[in-house]
């Protein structure tokens, strides 16, 4: 079998002035993905790579990348839908680079807790202490469904061109978690999300580019979240019919042991 | 001002302006030959027919509040610096305070001002 | 005292900054049209702040005082032109492109043309960016290029 061209960039901030790439010949097997391809060169023919990877399935979001140009999962990429000769590994833009491959994301996550990714309930010692299960109607669920299945990979905000310059920005992950707490009929912090993202650094830095939901592996959709987010916040209606609803639920729902 | 009162504007002022650069447009290059729709005598009845120069009017100051909103935004979007916010914001204001004005005295004087040489 | 800097700081922050606005190779429709709405919409204010200048001299300029044949006769020697006209061409085409796709965009940024949350299946195709608002951005360019062929004719009829 042939052997495929690998490109890795190579990067140590500590050490290096700036980025330069190392050239690999990997042999290429069937449904090799880009992720297999890295391991081998480190395995087997460079020891000092430094990627970063954990599931290999598209579940934990550990190996973002740019892979020839374009943002991805190395664990879901094949080598052969890259046309299986040529493979160009790059860390994921507008995050820092620790090391090679590896980014900080420290900064992305600390946006997406800012934004409060959990439900908010106007009684607290309810929401730390809940009496039952805060339950959810099947219909509920399908509406913030897809928003549910980020897996933080840092993709789509590596692709905003906002987040390219604006360091205030959260971002399209972030902003997606808050549309889908915002429209959760469960949450009562409606008015305390709307004044987080009403600002001149919030939600109104989105101007569709889309980048965000066209580089995403898992379906979220963010650019669709954040668009109606954006009706939302414009008519600064904050959801509260919904704990009425939680409240009957929560009436009939078997207490918590 | 809340972020999204001045996004409002801006959604606002782009409606209003693509239907006022519509008729602008459509003046200019439909209704007349261009040659007669930018001599002296044509533009000068436009002026001092009063629906035409507040028309005028109207297009001026929308199509400047929608393009030196817009260029705050992107100015906001390129830096973060509290000093840098503040004059952007600041000089958002002046620009469209003397681009406007600038512009009303031309429809000021075309409507009132006698004609010299 | 020792610059204890690492050598790469400056590189390592990754940014892709203003580059990434106005270049969108790699990426999606909707992002080309973000650049050029951006692009277009600069464009166009610089035009608009010309066109105010030039007008002005329709009362004689910065310092005219009413209506002047003379003055405007002037200004019409500088613009009324080829190279004055093909100026023109070009602001009528990104000015319709940047209008039709400002339409689309508050249609998008409300909801009003993208499809519901919903379940979604592998393979996943983003309602986000569904076909309807892609159609418009081809609206856009497409009356971009008729508005611009129709300036050309208006502005260059009789020229030679």
């Amino acid at each position: 079998m042939t052997d495929v061209r690998l490109l890795v960039q190579r990067f140590d901030p500590l050490t290096d002035e700036k980025p330069r790439f190392a050239e690999y010949s990997v042999p290429k097997r069937e449904g090799m993905t880009v992720l297999d391809a890295l391991l081998y060169a480190r395995d087997y023919l460079d020891h000092s790579i430094a990627l970063r990877f954990s599931c290999r399935q598209a579940s934990c979001g550990s190996c973002g990348m740019k892979i020839n140009g374009r943002l991805r999962l190395a664990c879901y990429t094949q080598v052969e839908e890259l046309g299986g000769e040529k493979v160009v590994a790059q860390p994921m833009d507008n995050f820092e680079i620790i090391k090679d491959l590896v980014t900080d994301l420290g900064s992305f996550f600390a946006k997406h807790k800012q934004l409060m990714p959990y439900v908010l309930r106007s009684d607290s010692q309810e929401m730390d202490h809940p009496s039952a299960e805060f339950l959810m109607k099947p219909e509920e669920l399908e509406k913030v469904l897809q928003f549910t299945y980020c897996i933080k990979c840092g993709l789509c905000t590596s692709s905003c061109p906002t987040v390219g310059t604006d360091a205030l920005f959260p971002g399209p992950q972030a902003l997606a978690q808050a549309y889908r707490y915002l429209s959760d009929e469960r949450d009562e912090g409606g008015k305390r999300r709307i004044d987080a993202l009403d600002t001149a650094h919030g939600v109104w830095r989105c101007h569709y580019a889309g980048s965000c939901s066209a580089v995403c592996p898992k379906g979220v959709d963010p650019a669709l979240g954040i668009q109606l987010l954006k009706r939302h916040v414009m008519s600064g209606k904050a959801r509260s019919e919904g704990a009425e609803v939680w409240k009957q639920q929560a009436a009939a729902a078997p207490p918590l042991k | 001002m809340k972020e999204s009162r001045l996004m409002l504007i801006q959604y606002a002022t782009a409606v209003l302006a693509v239907a006022l650069v519509s008729i602008h447009l459509i003046m200019q290059g439909v209704i007349y030959p261009y040659a007669t729709a930018i001599s002296f005598s044509n533009i000068l009845s436009i002026y001092q027919n009063g629906f035409y120069a507040v028309f005028l009017e109207a297009l001026l100051v929308i199509v400047l509040v929608h393009g030196f909103n817009g260029v705050r935004i992107i100015l906001h979007e390129w830096r973060q610096t509290a000093p840098w916010s503040r004059w952007v914001d600041v000089g958002t204001v002046l620009a469209i305070v003397v681009s406007v004005g600038y512009g009303t005295r031309t429809v000021i004087l075309a409507l009132f001002g006698g004609v010299t040489a | 005292m020792a610059d204890n800097t690492p050598k790469g700081a400056e590189r390592a922050k990754n940014k892709r900054g203003i580059w990434g606005w106005i270049n969108p190779y790699h990426y999606n429709l909707e992002r080309w049209a973000y650049a050029f709405q951006r692009i277009t919409g600069v464009a166009v204010l610089a035009y608009v702040l010309g066109h105010l200048g030039d007008t002005s001299f329709f009362v004689g300029g910065p310092t005219g005082s009413g209506p002047s044949p003379s003055s405007w006769d002037f200004i019409g020697t500088i613009f009324e032109n080829s190279f004055g006209h093909l100026i023109l061409v070009l602001v009528v085409l990104v000015l319709v492109f940047h209008g039709v796709n400002g339409i689309r965009l508050i249609l998008a940024e409300f909801g009003f043309i993208l499809k519901k949350p919903s379940k979604i299946e592998y393979p996943y195709k983003a309602k986000g960016l569904g076909s309807g608002q892609k159609y418009l951005i081809w609206i856009g360019i497409a009356a971009g290029v008729a508005a611009a062929v129709w300036a050309f004719l208006v502005l260059f009829e009789g020229m030679g």
